[in-house]
């Protein structure tokens, strides 16, 4: 048995083609990726943005829930959500930060795509980005943030980073010192969800990354997601025609971040599944007390290797049970429900609360081994780590689950 | 406005000494380590910019001649009831600024302990090495070389492990040891340790307390051979590297203290490397409550500062709470390493016991309200201009030094409950 296999999952699910995607990709970004890493590290002009080509363009990633009239895969029913999993579960555990991209992507193919709620001018407009290049289109979100300075409008008591008015057939942005959910110095097209001059109701506005009047900070350092080169933005009088605007009002965000979420969590997932396997080949030869005895025999690390295990078995339910809520609309409700979103919160949150924990009690077991680069374990605990950190504050995100399960009004 | 020096300090046994020390040490942390640090992590290999702080206050301050005696060129520090409370302050000062410093700085001194402590002062080897720390501007850095590639922690478990599974050997030659071995992990090493404590045994598979050797190596005899810096999580100024040693011959009287001493006093080594972990761990829970004090006044939650929402409060609150209870936990373990009198020596099991299981217990209670905090500033947490996901990185690493969590719990488990089997 392959030892992912090791890890239930509900297979009878999944397509044909979803089972020969997860083994091409699993193939893939183990010559691809993995193979390299030791060598290229985290390098992001030889290693990342290779691999980003290969998955987006070669396998398609960016192509999928577009229509086939539009040169996509239209791969666009709610049972798409099992793909996402069995793809972006082998990306990520490669690496975290192009399953990461990968999970923009086809956030935003879903939440304009799919046959239920097809946005057909966006779609005949964007699709061609995703369709007719040669390069993966990098895609980043600019959200609602809790935690903002001084004079930015609230939204669900939340901070919206973007300004847009509406004039003609332009909308005009402006944001300063604004920073984006990935991508701010590399991605072509910015999804952002912005505050509307003098309605309640925010705009969720497509800007490419070359209008003029957008800038760009120098790239930052932080924790971990290499693949993505993160940088604060400007929007100085950015001018986008009146088309650009996705939608308005919360069914199409909470559609959005639903399959956005889905694809954080398999991510997860994926990581947890590395993680597995690098603590098998420590438990199965590391010798300890001086007796012979194999790790995973000692009765104490033993012992968390199950929890270990545990937890990773948990994760992978938990992202596939959310492939199935949104796979299953009529039994669950839209994704653009708020209690789908909030079901979609919840377990991309515990998937990585768990994802961090599991991580560092592997990283306990192996001591040293554990933050020595050389055995790839750090990387993942600090994605991971990185990816919870711009979920939003877990504190505030509380009032979320709260609002919904206590029909709370005040938070 | 409320600062870093209004968390408790045990003040009826902190000396004027420890608070002078602690100012010189915060303004060199100020004005040499704040301002470069987020660069360190790039600065592995090389030290680059970690160095030039590390001269100024080992070499040109003096520090590293803490431990040797006056009539050295030292300062005494070694025979005084002091000696780990003003460690505490010092250590935790640096560790705001970066604990990877912190670290290494505190291995300067460590092998040193064997042999300029009471009752185990070994003059002759003091007047042998004062020269590389006391005759000098330049910084001169120790390490104490234990793990090897195939025991890992085994070595730390001395108690249980006794020493079968060293492979690093000293063969005595006439009047000298002849070394052969390989270590792994030393602090300040990856070419930078001048001067190496390398636990050795005189008998493979023995496990005879006896045969358990502890003798100094300089970098500059023949057959010794420090590999390149090891690329890690974070901890940059913490530099490790492999060892080889091959047949590299030193005088007998090289070795630290004998036969039995030798093995009975890495007790000692174990007792104060846990403390200073808990005091780089406090002192990391010091920076990150200046960063997250500023974080959460200048960022906005409807209107108000984000520190006045009652479900951000509750995490602020849990987190001052730790750094109140780590940092007395912390200072009552420098002082059971001061007063023998009234704690017991250091090498004794039961002290052995209690500070794995402080060291233990902050770390995790570390890593676990850390991480939180890192998520209550969301994108900004991971963001390397913040800090604190530099501290979070560097901390976790801290959890596996010495030897791992599992060995905290096995010799805690061991002491308290008087277990036999393992």
């Amino acid at each position: 048995m392959n030892d992912l296999e090791l890890f239930p999952y509900p297979k009878h699910r999944l397509q044909a083609t979803d089972l020969d995607l997860a083994a091409s990709l699993k193939g893939l970004v183990e010559k691809q990726i993995m193979d390299k890493r030791l060598e290229l590290k985290e390098d992001y002009e030889q290693l990342l943005k290779p691999s980003l080509g290969k998955l987006m363009v070669e396998i398609g990633l960016q192509r999928m829930f577009w229509p086939e009239k539009l040169g996509g895969e239209e791969h666009n029913e709610p049972g798409a959500a099992y793909t996402v999993v069995a793809a972006l579960e082998q990306v990520g555990r490669a690496d975290i930060g192009l399953a990461f991209q990968a999970a923009h992507s086809l956030a935003l193919q879903a939440a304009l795509a799919l046959e239920a709620n097809y946005m057909e001018q966006q779609c005949a407009a964007i699709s061609p980005l995703f369709c007719e290049g040669t390069q993966p289109l990098i895609v980043s979100f600019i959200l609602p943030a809790f935690a903002e300075e001084e004079g930015v409008p609230e939204w669900r008591g939340k901070g919206l980073q973007v300004k847009a008015r509406r004039s003609g057939d332009t909308w005009e942005l402006n944001g300063a010192k604004v920073r984006p959910t990935c991508s701010g110095a590399d991605a072509d097209l910015f999804g952002v969800w912005c505050a509307v001059e003098g309605e309640n109701e925010p705009a969720f506005i497509l800007v490419p990354g070359d209008v003029p009047g957008l800038t760009r900070g120098e790239e930052f350092l932080k924790t971990g997601l290499a693949a993505s080169r993160n940088a604060d933005l400007g929007f100085a009088s950015v001018k986008v025609p009146a088309s650009a605007c996705a939608w308005r009002g919360d069914e199409g965000l909470y559609r959005l971040l639903s399959w956005y979420y889905l694809g954080l969590a398999a991510a997860a997932s994926g990581a947890l599944l590395a993680t597995y396997e690098i603590i098998k080949e420590w438990g199965d030869n590391r010798v300890i007390k001086g007796r012979g005895q194999i790790f995973k025999e000692n009765p104490l690390t033993g012992a968390l290797m199950g929890e270990i295990a545990k937890d990773i078995a948990v994760v992978r339910l938990l992202a596939y049970n959310l492939a199935e809520i949104l796979a299953e609309p009529g039994a669950y409700g839209d994704a653009g429900s708020l209690a789908v979103f909030t079901s979609a919160l919840i377990i991309v949150h515990q998937a990585y609360v768990a994802a961090e924990n599991t991580i560092h009690h592997t990283m306990e077991l192996m001591a040293s081994a554990g933050y020595a680069k050389e055995w790839q374990l750090e990387r993942y605990w600090r994605d991971v780590k990185t990816v919870q950190c711009y979920l939003g504050a877990y504190e505030l995100a509380k009032h979320d689950f709260a609002r919904w399960f206590y029909g709370t009004k005040t938070l | 406005m409320r600062t870093i020096d209004d968390f408790t300090r045990p003040l009826e046994y902190i000396s004027p000494m420890c608070d002078l020390l602690g100012s010189i040490f915060r303004e060199w942390t100020e004005k040499e380590v704040i301002p470069y640090r987020r660069r360190f992590d790039e600065d592995y290999l090389e030290h680059h910019l970690i160095h030039p702080p590390f001269k100024k206050l080992l070499g040109e301050y003096g520090i590293q001649r803490m431990l040797f005696p006056e009539d050295l060129g030292g300062w005494g520090l070694g025979t005084s009831n002091y000696l780990y409370v003003a460690a505490y302050c010092m250590f935790e000062e640096i560790a705001r600024a970066d604990s990877g410093m912190a670290m290494a700085f505190g291995v300067v001194f460590w092998p040193l302990l064997f042999i300029s402590l009471e009752p185990h002062v070994n003059r002759r080897l003091l007047e042998e090495f004062a020269p590389m720390f006391c005759g000098t501007n330049e910084v001169t850095f120790a390490a104490l070389c234990m793990t090897e590639p195939q025991g890992g922690s085994d070595i730390e478990n001395v108690e249980i492990v006794k020493g079968t599974t060293i492979q690093t050997t000293a063969v005595q030659d006439g009047d000298e040891w002849v070394i052969n071995g390989h270590k792994l992990w030393p602090t300040n090493t990856g070419g930078l340790a001048r001067l190496m404590a390398v636990v050795c045994t005189t008998n493979p598979g023995s496990d005879d307390p006896r045969d358990i050797a502890v003798i100094y190596v300089k970098d500059d005899m023949p057959g010794v051979t420090q590999g390149p810096p090891y690329d890690k999580a974070g901890m940059a100024a913490d530099m490790n590297g492999d060892v080889w040693y091959e047949n590299v011959r030193v005088p007998l009287w090289y070795r630290a203290i004998g036969p039995g001493d030798d093995a009975k006093y890495f007790g000692e080594i174990m007792s104060t490397g846990n403390m200073g972990i808990i005091a780089w761990i406090s002192g990391t829970m010091m920076n990150i409550y200046e960063r997250v004090s500023e974080y959460v006044n200048r960022k906005k939650y409807r209107g108000k500062p984000l520190k006045e929402n009652d479900a951000v409060a509750g995490l602020l609150a849990d987190f001052a709470t730790h750094i109140e209870a780590i940092r007395i936990i912390g200072y009552q373990c420098a002082r059971m390493c001061d007063r023998h009198d009234l704690y017991g020596p250091l090498w004794d099991p039961g002290l052995v016991a209690k500070m794995r299981a402080q060291r233990y217990f902050t770390v995790d209670r570390f890593i676990d309200i850390t991480g939180r905090v890192m998520n209550l500033m969301e994108a900004y947490g991971a963001d390397r201009d913040w800090d604190v996901e530099k501290h979070w990185r560097d901390v976790k690493m801290l959890q596996m030094v010495e030897g791992s969590k599992q060995l905290c719990q096995i010799e805690v488990a061991r002491w308290f409950y008087e277990a036999e089997t393992y």
